[in-house]
């Protein structure tokens, strides 16, 4: 039982992890909370959803063209929402307008996929093996080495790439960047189109393991991404690693020995904490402000 | 901007007073129909909320998206105490808004430490632990069904049946708000809000304690939201959960920001443009969000400061 | 008894070292000029004074009172004061109402006279205004009262920046870098100014890089270079200071 739950937590959890990395990654650049990101996850997860059950599609397509279409929409965001208040002092305001955006996208798919849960096909095979006399479905194990090999060549992407390169020096810098000659809209659009297409394969996984897709796990997804961003310490990648599988194994085991209606309170209520002790996350770093 | 112009000539502001008084005070004889003066009571309530609302937002620059959560907490607290314990309705109010205030100085607390995205977290996670928890604690709020059948009120011997009744009673409450809050903005207390949302850390240097500040304006902006909802509890006479979802809040602040910012009565004219708005699009409510979305997107791209705001939200 | 006595001040940040064991004092009424290459630690050192900053060691003792790493607003309170390297006047509000906002911790009035008092909060609101009006005007700013701080020239708003920082009757100004971005006619105004002030009492603490203006207006001068003290002494011997001169080579600010 404690295995199971803990090997599913871990599972939870790397799908977590993608769907934390492209948040935070536009969180450490424009320090913006994109209320949208849960929303364009969604999205792509219920046009995978389409494409599965409507069209039959050999699943791999399916997810490399839902991937496409949430990094799209991800970017779309951006230059409507974002980019003409970039300058804007209060970032309050582009705060609101994200989550304007996040209702607009939220509003169309449902009347697209209605708010009720929808079957969504599993692609995965529902085979289990033996190991040390424990049941480990294959399934999870799938998904987690996808979750992993994902984190691992984005981690590689933005060490070696010089694109990557370029969204790191975005993210510490926009004046200095734009001074070297990095254009600083493409970095920020492309850092939006990552990171949407992060999530939907990271929303896709979930579904197919849960067989079920809803309009609910969008909003929920923000929450989830921005609480194991700030779990971990913003904009740090094994942050979000260590935030996402925190999140993960917790809400299993809070859902499976306290109660499944108390997961989310708890969850949340963990967040206030951890925000209330150390603002900075696990693995964030303090930034005193220059005065 | 005629518009504008206008505003600025005192004649015409001062005679615009007199008249919107004169005509809040006998509305009820005016509009006969009993639905839109049950229409006209929905936009006190959310005028009270909103101008507690727009003291954290627009005075102070604190994104709050859990304002729902305080509105719920005075509902619950007028209905449960009214409905169990017999309470009247006058102390019901005086409570819930204390109620409100006491958990806003909780919540306010945390301001100390968290930058401002984080607290706007905090209050996200505040207003779904209140929602989640209304929900499944059924011996206490009797879960989604809600608490039912709230008697009518009575204040002094005076009790509030109808929609006129319910219209005074909102009156005297939202006159209330706006003297208090006018009060409050226009002394030093609100000109150090104003300059912890233009630089807080210039604040602080000319000796304004602003962690303190913070939570005492969190505090009295929710106060009003507790207010807002014993009105609401008694008004019903019934509250559910889904009364006080994360949409209400969203409601409120676009309500805020389409009215201006920062500008003590201008979120009465967000609360009356949206009000109608919502009804003229009553026929497509499917498209609800999304219409209140491309309008929340919409005015903080084209006209930040909203009708009436302050020129700090222009771009 | 000295106004100000920093004793041995040290500062960290992470490993680095800003601050190391900065000892000085400020006289009742003097001005007092402190310079330094880019880096030195200037700034750092009033962000500490003024309560920005909690100091890694030493101590400050104002007015014969230990305020060592007291919070900023508690420090402008027992009347340190100071204006900011990169101009904070608040945007968005009257040149009256900055001021004013410079004078809360005068004005003597709690939330319970604001709802509960109304008459001694109108007139303590009406006596900070007049107040606030007799420093705008002492700075010729009192006929551009009511226009918004950001649509004054930056020169004004310099100005307005320090009128809100004396408004409060400090017994000790900070001012950082307050030429920066001043032309000539502009600079010999803030000079004058800055001596209005010292006659009218106030003592003050000068950060800047401009050699014209600090040698014109201190009568003091404190060289601070890696952190640390350097060199103290009048204008004219600073000037002549080879060892003062070698530091500033091959740094941009022009002496």
């Amino acid at each position: 039982m404690f295995f199971d739950v803990l090997l599913i937590g871990i599972m939870v959890g790397a799908i977590y992890t993608l769907v934390t990395i492209g948040y935070s990654m536009v969180y450490s650049i424009l320090k913006l909370m994109n209320f949208a990101h849960g929303d364009v996850y969604i999205f792509g997860t219920f046009i995978c959803y389409t494409l599965l059950s409507k069209y039959s599609m050999n699943p791999l397509v399916a997810i490399l063209i839902a991937a496409l279409l949430g990094g799209l929409l991800a970017s779309l965001v951006e230059v409507v929402a974002y980019r003409r208040l970039r300058s804007e002092q209060h970032r309050m305001i582009s705060m609101i307008t994200a989550l304007g955006a996040a209702y607009v996208i939220q509003n169309s798919n449902e009347l697209q996929w209605g708010n009720q849960v929808l079957a969504f096909p599993s692609i995965l095979t529902a085979k289990t093996f033996q190991l040390f006399g424990f049941t480990i479905p294959i399934t999870q194990i799938i998904i987690l080495v996808i979750a992993v090999s994902l984190i691992a060549v984005f981690t590689l992407f933005l060490k070696y790439h010089p694109y990557g390169k370029a969204i790191l020096c975005v993210s510490e810098d926009i004046p200095t960047a734009s001074l070297m000659g990095i254009p600083i809209n493409k970095t920020i659009t492309m850092v939006y189109f990552i990171g949407g297409m992060l999530g939907v394969v990271g929303g896709i996984l979930y579904s197919t393991s849960y067989n079920a897709v809803s309009l609910a796990m969008g909003f929920r997804g923000t929450i989830i991404a921005f609480t194991a961003a700030v779990i971990g310490g913003i904009g740090s990648l094994g942050g979000a690693l260590v935030g996402g599988m925190l999140l993960g194994i917790c809400e299993n085991f809070i859902g499976v020995y306290v109660s499944s209606s108390y997961r989310d309170p708890i969850t949340f209520l963990l967040l206030i904490l951890i925000l209330l002790v150390k603002p900075t996350g696990i693995m964030g770093s303090v930034d005193q402000s220059k005065v | 901007m005629k518009f504008n112009s206008l505003l600025e000539n005192p004649i015409y502001v001062k005679a615009g007073y007199i008249l919107a008084i004169l005509l809040a005070l006998f509305l009820p004889k005016i509009v006969s129909d009993m639905y839109y003066l049950g229409i006209v009571n929905y936009m006190i309530l959310y005028a009270i909320l909103c101008m507690g609302l727009n003291l954290i937002l627009g005075y102070t620059g604190l994104l709050s998206l859990g304002h729902a959560a305080f509105y719920g907490l005075g509902g619950y607290t007028t209905a449960i105490l009214i409905t169990r314990y017999g309470f009247s309705f006058l102390s019901c109010l005086i409570i819930s808004g204390i109620v409100a205030l006491l958990f806003g100085i909780l919540l306010g607390i945390p301001t100390r430490k968290v930058r401002g995205d984080y607290f706007c977290l905090l209050t996200i996670a505040f207003g779904e632990i209140f929602r989640l928890v209304a929900q499944a604690w059924i011996e206490f709020t009797n879960g989604a069904m809600g608490i039912v059948g709230i008697p009518i009120p009575k204040i002094f011997g005076w009790s509030i049946r109808t929609e006129s009744d319910f219209y005074y009673l909102g009156l005297t409450l939202l006159g209330f708000t706006y003297i208090t809050l006018a009060l409050l903005v226009n002394s030093k207390f609100g000109r150090a809000f104003i300059a912890i949302r233009e630089d807080e850390l210039a604040a602080s240097v000319m000796g304004i304690n602003t962690a303190l500040y913070k939570i005492i304006v969190f505090a009295i902006g929710c106060f009003y939201a507790g207010l807002a909802g014993s009105y609401l509890a008694v008004y019903q006479t019934t509250i559910t959960p889904s009364n006080f979802r994360l949409e209400e809040s969203c409601l409120m602040i676009i309500m805020v920001i389409v009215g201006g910012m920062g500008s003590l009565l201008a979120p009465i004219a967000g609360v009356i443009v949206m009000t109608i708005a919502t009804e003229y699009f009553r026929g497509i409510s499917e498209y609800r969000m999304l219409i209140i979305g491309v309008i929340m997107v919409a005015v903080l791209l084209f006209r930040p400061q909203g009708i009436f705001g302050t020129s700090a939200f222009k771009s | 008894m000295s106004l100000l006595t920093a004793k041995a001040i040290g500062k960290n940040f992470g490993g680095v070292v800003a601050l190391d064991d900065v000892s000085l004092t400020v006289e009742n009424g003097e001005i007092v000029g402190m310079i330094g290459p880019n880096g030195s630690g200037k700034t750092t050192f009033i962000n500490n004074l003024s309560g920005l900053y909690a100091p890694s060691n030493g101590e400050f003792i104002f007015n014969e009172e230990d305020i060592t790493g007291l919070a900023a607003h508690v420090i402008t309170a027992k009347g340190i004061s100071r204006t900011f390297q990169n101009l904070r006047v608040f945007p968005n509000i009257s040149v009256l109402e900055n001021v004013l906002v410079g004078l809360h911790c005068r004005i003597n009035v709690s939330l319970w006279d604001v709802y509960f008092r109304f008459l001694k909060t109108r007139k303590a609101e009406s006596q900070a205004k007049e107040k606030a009006m007799a420093v705008l005007e002492v700075a010729d700013l009192a006929s551009r009262k009511n226009d918004l701080a950001k649509n004054l020239p930056y020169g004004k708003q310099r100005l307005l920046e320090i009128c809100r920082a004396i408004v409060s009757d400090p017994h000790l100004l900070l001012l950082d870098e307050p030429c920066a971005g001043m032309n000539p006619v502009e600079m010999d105004e803030l000079a004058d100014f800055i001596k209005v002030l010292q006659k009218k009492g106030i003592t003050v603490f000068v950060i800047e890089h401009n050699m014209r203006f600090i040698m014109s207006v201190a009568e003091r001068i404190i060289v601070l270079a890696n952190g640390a003290k350097f060199q103290e002494g009048t204008p004219a011997q600073i000037q002549n200071d080879k060892k003062v001169q070698a530091i500033y080579l091959g740094d941009e600010g022009d002496i």
